[in-house]
C-alpha cells in the first residue's frame, strides 16, 4: 500500500498540503503518506494516487478534507469500494492517456526530494553510461541522431550549440540552464524541476561533460522557490552520491553545480541578458556576435539550453538518438511540453510527439472548450507568438508549420481562447506584459511598444482612429527590424497576428465603436428588457453607482451615463433580464 | 591583419576583419548617422539609427536582417547600403520614436515665430554681455536693417515670448534697435563679400524685400542692382511709415552700409515704363520681383470719387519720407477708416499735419483691432477719436467736395474665422459725421503694371512657389508683399527674401534648393514649469509727452539709454532654446530623414532637470538612452555612477543610489559631457 499526494506548487496552491496532514492523520501513522510532484492535471488538484496492495492505482481528484477521509477509511479497510465515487473519471483519465511523457517521464510519479526514487526508475544510468563508454563526440552525435532541438522556443538543434561550444577554445567553460520561465501562463519548467530536478542534473552533466564544462549553472526565477528548494536538494543529493563533483563517479570528469535566482525580469530568458545578469550586471541583451559558444558567462565559452532540453537528454542517451527521432516530424523530433491553460475543460501539462494537430491537444486532451462555447484561437508560444485561430486548428505541431501561421512553436504556452475573448483586447494584454518587460536598451522596442500599447489602448476604450491598423502595422515590422533581441522581435506577433486573423474585430471597434465579444468594457452598453424585469430591484441594490432605478415590482431602467459597466446587474439577476451589448 | 575589401553606397573601402562597418564608412568619408556609438567604448546598439542592408555578403546573398553598422565587422565582399528604402523606412521610424519622446525646445519661440527665423536667444546673450557688435552680427544673418525694423516691427517674438508666462514678455525689438544704433555709431560691423561670381541679378523693388534679397545675394558674391521707381530706397520703410516712427536718417544710414558692399542702387526706374521685365530678364541670371502693394484698396461706398476722399498711403507717402512739403489740415475734419497700423500712422500723421478733429472709424471693438496696442494708446493720448463699431456707408459730398460720411452702426455677432467676433450691422442706425477728408486705410493691394510675363493669383497678385519663390518664369521669383497672400509687415517680407536669396543662389549655382521649413522639437507652452523664475519687470521705452510730440515728426521713442538696464533686460531671457542645437545629432538626423511630424504620439518621460554631477546639469526629459553616458564613465572614467533604472519604457538613466546631493564619485572630467549626443547633459554655467 503507498499513498502519496501530489506536491507541486499547483497542488499545493489547491490545499495538497492540508490534505496530506489530514491523510497522515486520518490513517493513525500505519501508513507513511508519500509526496509527488506536479502530475499535470491542475483542473483536477488536489490530487491523491493510492496503490493498494495488487498494486492498483486508485485516482482521487479534486480531494477536500471530507474526502481525504474517507481515502483514508478506504484504505485502512482496504475496501476501495468506498471511495470509488472521488476516484478520476473515464474522461478525465484520457488526458493522460494520450500523452506521450518523456521530458515529464517521472512528473508526478516519483518522489521529486528522494534521489533513490529516481535511481530506482534508471536514473543517472545514461550518466554512468556517458561517463563509462561514450567520448564526447559520441555525446553530441547521440543528441544530433535524436533531432533534440532547443525547447526554449528558438528550436535551434542542441547538438549544433554544443558542437560550437566543445570546438571553442578554452579551458574555462560553462553550462547554463535556462529556467527564467516568463511567459505568462506558462510552468512546464517549473514542474520539471519541482517533480523530476534529477532529470534536469543528469541532462546538464551530460550537457557539460560534452562541452567539456567544469562549472553548471542553473538560472531559474526567484518567483519558482519551491522548484529552488526541490532542486537545491536534489543538487546535494547528487553530490553526496558522487553524481556531482570532483571526479565523477571515478571517471574523471568534475562538474559543480550552482543556482542563481533571477530577480524576475523577463529579457533575461534571453541568452546573453541571462548572461550579464548572472554576472551581476543589468540583464541587457548584448550583441551577437559573438555568441554565447563562443564569448559567453565572463567571456568563456557557454552553452545556454532550456529545462526542458535537459529534460529529454537521459532519455535520448538511454534509449538511444533514433527512439527520440522516430517520433515527430520531417522537421520536428520527438515530442513537447505544453502548459495549456484557457477557456479549455481541462487544462494542465501536456506532452505529446511533434506531428500531433492542435485540434488533438485542444479537443482530444483538453476536451474542448469550457461550457462547450465557441472555440475562437489559441496563442501559443506565450507574449511572443501568435494566435491560430479556428481555421487552422488542424495545423501539426512543427516548428516549420506553426511559424507559418504567423505564431510560433514557443516555449510550450497554449492560451486557448473562446467565443467571448476579444482579440484586440488579447493583443493589448500581451504587449502591455512585453512593453513593461521590455529592457529599455533597444529605442524600437522601449518606445515603439510603448506607442503600439497606447494606440491598442486607445482601440479598445473606442477611441481608435482611422490608420490605426496601419500605424501598428508598420510599428510591429520596424520593432522586427529594429530590435536587438528575441523580446523585441517578437513582441509585435500578438498583434500581428491578431490582425491578420481578426482583422474585423479591430474595425469594429474602430469604427463602429463595438467590441464583437463584449469584452471591452468601454464599448458596451447595459440594457433591461422590461417584459423580463419583475422589478424585484435586486440589481439596482447591487449597482454600486446607483445607476439603476424603478419603483419595486415595476420594470427598472439603467442610467448609461451613470453606469460604470462594471456587470454587478446581469451577475446578480436572476430572470436574465439583463444584457450588454 | 589581411586586407580586405568592402562596398559602401557604391564606394570601395580597405579595412580588415577587425574593422566595424561604422569605422569603415567614417574611415572613407561616409557618414552613416548614428547616436550611441563612441570611439572611447565599446558597440552598444541601442538606437538602430545606423541600421545598414547587407545587400550581398560577398557570397552572392542578402542577409536578410537589418544589421547595425556600429556592431557589425566588415566581411570581405559585403556590399552595404546605408539608405536604401528599407533601411531609411527603419531609421525614420527609429528617429520617430525617439522624437515622440523626447521633450524640449531645440529653439525658443522668438526665433520660431520670428518670420525672418531671427537667432533672438543668442543677440540677447550677446546684448547682456555688451557685446554689440556681436549682436548686430548675428541679427544680420537674416535681417540687413535691424535699426529700422527694431523700431517699427509688430514683433511676434514678443507676442510669443515665454517670459510673459512669468511677468511680462521681453523688450526684444527695442533690444534689436538698441544693439544696432550702437553699432551704428561706433564700430560698426561690415560683414564680408564673397569674391565675385560674375552673376548678375536685377532686383525690382528697394522696400524691405528687395533690400533684403539684394543685401544676401551680394555677399554671396553676385552683381545685384535693385531698381526702385520712387526717389529713394526702402519703399514703405521711407513712404509708408512715419518718420515719427522711423527717422529717415536712420534708414539711410543702414542703405547706405547695403550699397557700401557694392550693390547698385537705382532709382527713379519704373519697370513697364522706363524698363521692361523681358529686358531685365534678358540682362540678368535672375530676377527677384519684391515690388510691393501700394495702392489702396477701395471701401466700395457711393462717394468714393469724392474730393477729400484719399487713400492711406497715398495719404502717408510724400509726408512720411520729407520729400513734399507737410500739408496744413489746420481747421479741418479728418475720418480715417480702418484699425490695422496703417491706419494709426495716417490718423497721427493727421494730427501732426494740424487737423482739428481726427476719427478712426473701425467697425469692431477697441479688443478687435489689428494695429499694435502701443499705437493706438499713443494716438488716443495724441486727441485721436475712435468710433467704435461703425463702418462707412456712404461719403457724402457737396459740389465734389466731401462734407460729411455716413456712418453704419454695427454690433459684434459670432466670432468668424479670424476667432474676432464679426461685426453686424444694426438695421436703420446710422450716424452723420461732418468731414472735410477721408483717408481709406483698410488694406493694400499690388499695381501690377509691367508685371504682364508673369502669372498672378486670383487676388492679382504674384503668384510664387512658397518654397522656391519662383513665379511662372523660371528666372523671375518674386518675394513681399506683392506676392501670393498679399501684403503683411515687413519682417515677413524680410524673412521671405532671405530665404529667396539662397534658393536663387542654389538656383544660379545650377540646381535649385527650395526653402524647408526645418523640424525642431518644441514643447507646449503649458508644459512649462515658470514657477522656479523670479519676477523681474520689464524695460520701459521713455517716449516723449503726447503734447509735445504731436507737434512735429521727429521720433516719439527717446531711446532707453541707460546700458545697464539694457543689459539687465536681456539677461530676462529664460533661454528656453536648446544650448546644443547646432550640434545635437539627434535633431541633425532627424530633419535628415525628412520627419515633418511624430506620427507616434503619445506619452513622454519627462523628469526635472537636475544637479547631481559635477558642473554638469542632466535634463531626463531630453535624454534618449544612448547610454554613452553610462557606459564612458564607467568604462573610460573608471567612476561608473551612473546607471540604467526601471524597465521598459519607464527605463531612466540616474545617478547611483537616487542621492539628493552632488555624486560624490563625480570628478567633474565632463567626458559624459562631451560624448552626449543631445543636449541632455549640459555645462553649468556660474
Amino acid at each position: 500500500m503507498k499513498i502519496i499526494v501530489g506536491q507541486g506548487s499547483c497542488g499545493i496552491a489547491a490545499g495538497a498540503g492540508k490534505i496530506k496532514a489530514v491523510l497522515e492523520q486520518s490513517v493513525e501513522g500505519k501508513y507513511p503518506i508519500g509526496i509527488t510532484g506536479c502530475i499535470g492535471m491542475c483542473w483536477l488538484e488536489p490530487i491523491v494516487d493510492v496503490y493498494d496492495d495488487n498494486n492498483n492505482l486508485h485516482r482521487y481528484v479534486k480531494v477536500s478534507e471530507d474526502i481525504a477521509k474517507a481515502i483514508a477509511e478506504a484504505v485502512l479497510s482496504s475496501d476501495f469500494a468506498k471511495a470509488c465515487e472521488y476516484e478520476i473519471s473515464d474522461e478525465d483519465k484520457l488526458f493522460l492517456e494520450k500523452q506521450t511523457r518523456i521530458a515529464l517521464r517521472n512528473c508526478g510519479i516519483i518522489n521529486p526530494e528522494n534521489i533513490d526514487e529516481y535511481v530506482s526508475v534508471g536514473g543517472y544510468s545514461a550518466l554512468k553510461k556517458v561517463l563509462s563508454s561514450m567520448t564526447q563526440d559520441d555525446v553530441i552525435n547521440e543528441i544530433k541522431a535524436s533531432g533534440l532541438a532547443g525547447r526554449g522556443g528558438a528550436g535551434f538543434p542542441t547538438w549544433f550549440k554544443w558542437n560550437a561550444a566543445k570546438q571553442s577554445k578554452g579551458e574555462e567553460k560553462y553550462l547554463i540552464c535556462n529556467a527564467d520561465e516568463g511567459d505568462p501562463g506558462a510552468f512546464m519548467d517549473r514542474a520539471v524541476i519541482e517533480s523530476d530536478p534529477h532529470s534536469l542534473i543528469e541532462g546538464m552533466l551530460i550537457g557539460a561533460y560534452a562541452i567539456g564544462a567544469k562549472e553548471a549553472v542553473v538560472y531559474v526565477r526567484a518567483e519558482y522557490p519551491l522548484a529552488i528548494i526541490r532542486l537545491q536538494n536534489a543538487i546535494e543529493q547528487a553530490r553526496n552520491a558522487g553524481f556531482v563533483g570532483e571526479n565523477i563517479l571515478g571517471s574523471g570528469f568534475t562538474c559543480d553545480f550552482r543556482i542563481k535566482a533571477g530577480a524576475g525580469a523577463f529579457v533575461c530568458g534571453e541568452e546573453t541578458a541571462l548572461i550579464e545578469s548572472l554576472e551581476g550586471s543589468r540583464g541587457m541583451p548584448r550583441l551577437k556576435p559573438p555568441f554565447p559558444a563562443q564569448e559567453g558567462y565572463w567571456h568563456k565559452p557557454s552553452n545556454i539550453n532550456n529545462v526542458e532540453t535537459f529534460a529529454n537528454v537521459a532519455w535520448i542517451i538511454s534509449n538511444g538518438g533514433e527512439a527520440f527521432s522516430d517520433m515527430g516530424t520531417e522537421d520536428s523530433k520527438g515530442t513537447k511540453v505544453f502548459a495549456l491553460t484557457g477557456k479549455v475543460k481541462r487544462g494542465g501539462l501536456v506532452e505529446i510527439p511533434m506531428g500531433k494537430t492542435l485540434r488533438e491537444v485542444i479537443f482530444d486532451i483538453g476536451g474542448g472548450i469550457k461550457e462547450d462555447k465557441q472555440f475562437k484561437a489559441v496563442q501559443m508560444g506565450g507574449p511572443s507568438g501568435g494566435c491560430i485561430p479556428e481555421s487552422l486548428l488542424d495545423t501539426v505541431i512543427d516548428y516549420k508549420k506553426l511559424s507559418a501561421t504567423g505564431a510560433i512553436m514557443g516555449s510550450g504556452g497554449m492560451v486557448v481562447m473562446d467565443e467571448s475573448t476579444c482579440m484586440v483586447g488579447m493583443a493589448k494584454f500581451f504587449l502591455d506584459f512585453t512593453a513593461k518587460e521590455s529592457c529599455g536598451k533597444c529605442v524600437h522596442c522601449r518606445i515603439g511598444t510603448k506607442r503600439m500599447q497606447e494606440i491598442l489602448t486607445r482601440i479598445v476604450n473606442g477611441e481608435g482612429k482611422d490608420g490605426d491598423i496601419e500605424l501598428l502595422e508598420e510599428l510591429c515590422e520596424a520593432i522586427k527590424d529594429g530590435a536587438l533581441c528575441g523580446l523585441g522581435q517578437t513582441a509585435p506577433n500578438p498583434v500581428l497576428t491578431t490582425i491578420k486573423y481578426f482583422r474585423n474585430e479591430y474595425e469594429a471597434h474602430i469604427n463602429n465603436k463595438k467590441c464583437p465579444a463584449k469584452e471591452c468594457t468601454q464599448l458596451l452598453t447595459y440594457e433591461i428588457d422590461k417584459d423580463k424585469c419583475i422589478g424585484c430591484t435586486m440589481c439596482a441594490k447591487k449597482c454600486p453607482v446607483s445607476a439603476i432605478s424603478g419603483e419595486l415590482k415595476s420594470a427598472h431602467s439603467i442610467d448609461t451615463a451613470v453606469c460604470i459597466k462594471c456587470g454587478q446587474c446581469i451577475a446578480n439577476c436572476k430572470f436574465g433580464a439583463i444584457s450588454k451589448n | 591583419m589581411e586586407q580586405i575589401k568592402i562596398t559602401i553606397n557604391g564606394k570601395e573601402c580597405l579595412c580588415t576583419e577587425n574593422d566595424y562597418i561604422l569605422k569603415v564608412a567614417k574611415d572613407n568619408g561616409i557618414e552613416i548617422p548614428n547616436l550611441c556609438d563612441h570611439e572611447s567604448v565599446a558597440a552598444f546598439g541601442a538606437c538602430g539609427v545606423c541600421a545598414v542592408e547587407i545587400i550581398d555578403d560577398g557570397n552572392g546573398k542578402a542577409i536578410p536582417k537589418l544589421m547595425r553598422a556600429c556592431a557589425t565587422k566588415a566581411r570581405n565582399g559585403y556590399v552595404v547600403s546605408i539608405d536604401s528604402q528599407r533601411v531609411l523606412r527603419s531609421r525614420k521610424v527609429a528617429l520617430e520614436l525617439l522624437m515622440s519622446d523626447h521633450e524640449g525646445d531645440c529653439l525658443g519661440p522668438c526665433k520660431l515665430n520670428c518670420p525672418a527665423g531671427t537667432d533672438v536667444q543668442k543677440y540677447l546673450k550677446q546684448i547682456s554681455n555688451a557685446d554689440y557688435k556681436g549682436a548686430v552680427e548675428t541679427i544680420k544673418q537674416v535681417i540687413p536693417i535691424p535699426a529700422s525694423i527694431g523700431r517699427i516691427c509688430p514683433h511676434p517674438c514678443e507676442q510669443n515670448c515665454r517670459r510673459r508666462f512669468v511677468d511680462e514678455p521681453l523688450s526684444i525689438a527695442f533690444l534689436k534697435s538698441y544693439a544696432a544704433d550702437k553699432d551704428l555709431n561706433g564700430d560698426t560691423y561690415i560683414p564680408q563679400v564673397k569674391p565675385d561670381t560674375g552673376k548678375n541679378i536685377a532686383v525690382i523693388g528697394g522696400g524691405p524685400a528687395g533690400l533684403t534679397s539684394a543685401y544676401y545675394l551680394r555677399l554671396m558674391g553676385h552683381s545685384v542692382t535693385v531698381y526702385d521707381s520712387m526717389k529713394k530706397m526702402g519703399g514703405m520703410l521711407r513712404y509708408g511709415i512715419p518718420a515719427y516712427r522711423l527717422p529717415k536718417s536712420i534708414l539711410d544710414k543702414e542703405i547706405s552700409l547695403i550699397e557700401s558692399l557694392g550693390v547698385k542702387l537705382v532709382n527713379d526706374v519704373s519697370v513697364g515704363k522706363d524698363i521692361t521685365l523681358e529686358q531685365l530678364k534678358a540682362d540678368n541670371d535672375a530676377v527677384i520681383v519684391a515690388v510691393g502693394a501700394w495702392k489702396s484698396m477701395q471701401m466700395r461706398v457711393e462717394g468714393e470719387g469724392l474730393e477729400g476722399v484719399i487713400g492711406g498711403i497715398d495719404f502717408l507717402r510724400d509726408i512720411s519720407s520729407g520729400e513734399a512739403e507737410t500739408p496744413n489740415l489746420k481747421g479741418k475734419k479728418v475720418a480715417v477708416c480702418g484699425g490695422g497700423n496703417t491706419a494709426m500712422d495716417a490718423c497721427r500723421t493727421a494730427i501732426r499735419c494740424g487737423a482739428d478733429e481726427v476719427y478712426v472709424i473701425y467697425r469692431r471693438t477697441r479688443s478687435e483691432m489689428p494695429a499694435e496696442d502701443i499705437e493706438i494708446e499713443e494716438a488716443i493720448e495724441e486727441g485721436v477719436d475712435f468710433k467704435f463699431l461703425t463702418n462707412p456707408s456712404e461719403i457724402i459730398g457737396e459740389n465734389g467736395k466731401v462734407t460729411q460720411i455716413k456712418l453704419q452702426i454695427m454690433e459684434l455677432g459670432e466670432p468668424d474665422a479670424s476667432g474676432r467676433r464679426s461685426p453686424v450691422p444694426v438695421e436703420g442706425k446710422f450716424e452723420y459725421l461732418p468731414v472735410d477728408m477721408v483717408i481709406m486705410a483698410i488694406g493694400q493691394t499690388i499695381n501690377a503694371s509691367g508685371l504682364d510675363i508673369i502669372e498672378k493669383t486670383k487676388k492679382g497678385t504674384i503668384s510664387a512657389d512658397l518654397s522656391t519663390f519662383r513665379t511662372s518664369d523660371e528666372k523671375i521669383f518674386a518675394v513681399g508683399d506683392a506676392t501670393n497672400k498679399g501684403a503683411s509687415i515687413a519682417i515677413e517680407a524680410i524673412g521671405e527674401a532671405r530665404k529667396c536669396a539662397d534658393v536663387v543662389d542654389s538656383f544660379l549655382n545650377g540646381n535649385i534648393v527650395g526653402y524647408r521649413k526645418p523640424f525642431v522639437s518644441r514643447r507646449k507652452d503649458e508644459d512649462v514649469d515658470f514657477t522656479s523664475y523670479e519676477k523681474k519687470q520689464r524695460i520701459a521705452m521713455p517716449s516723449r509727452p503726447a503734447d509735445e510730440r504731436k507737434q512735429d515728426f521727429n521720433e516719439v521713442n527717446l531711446g532707453f539709454g541707460d546700458e545697464n538696464k539694457v543689459i539687465s533686460e536681456a539677461k530676462r531671457c529664460l533661454e528656453c532654446g536648446c544650448h546644443d542645437y547646432g550640434d545635437c545629432k539627434l535633431i541633425k538626423y532627424a530633419d535628415g530623414v525628412g520627419i515633418e511630424n511624430i506620427r507616434f504620439t503619445g506619452k513622454k518621460n519627462v523628469a526635472p532637470v537636475e544637479r547631481k554631477l559635477v558642473a554638469i546639469e542632466r535634463n531626463p526629459s531630453k535624454c534618449i538612452l544612448c547610454g554613452l553616458c553610462v557606459r564612458i564613465c564607467d568604462d573610460v572614467a573608471g567612476k561608473g555612477i551612473l546607471g540604467f533604472v526601471g524597465r521598459g519604457f519607464s527605463t531612466v538613466i540616474k545617478p547611483e543610489f537616487d542621492n539628493p546631493d552632488t555624486v560624490s564619485g563625480c570628478a567633474g572630467c565632463r567626458k559624459c559631457l562631451d560624448a552626449c549626443p543631445t543636449g541632455a547633459l549640459k555645462l553649468i554655467e556660474y
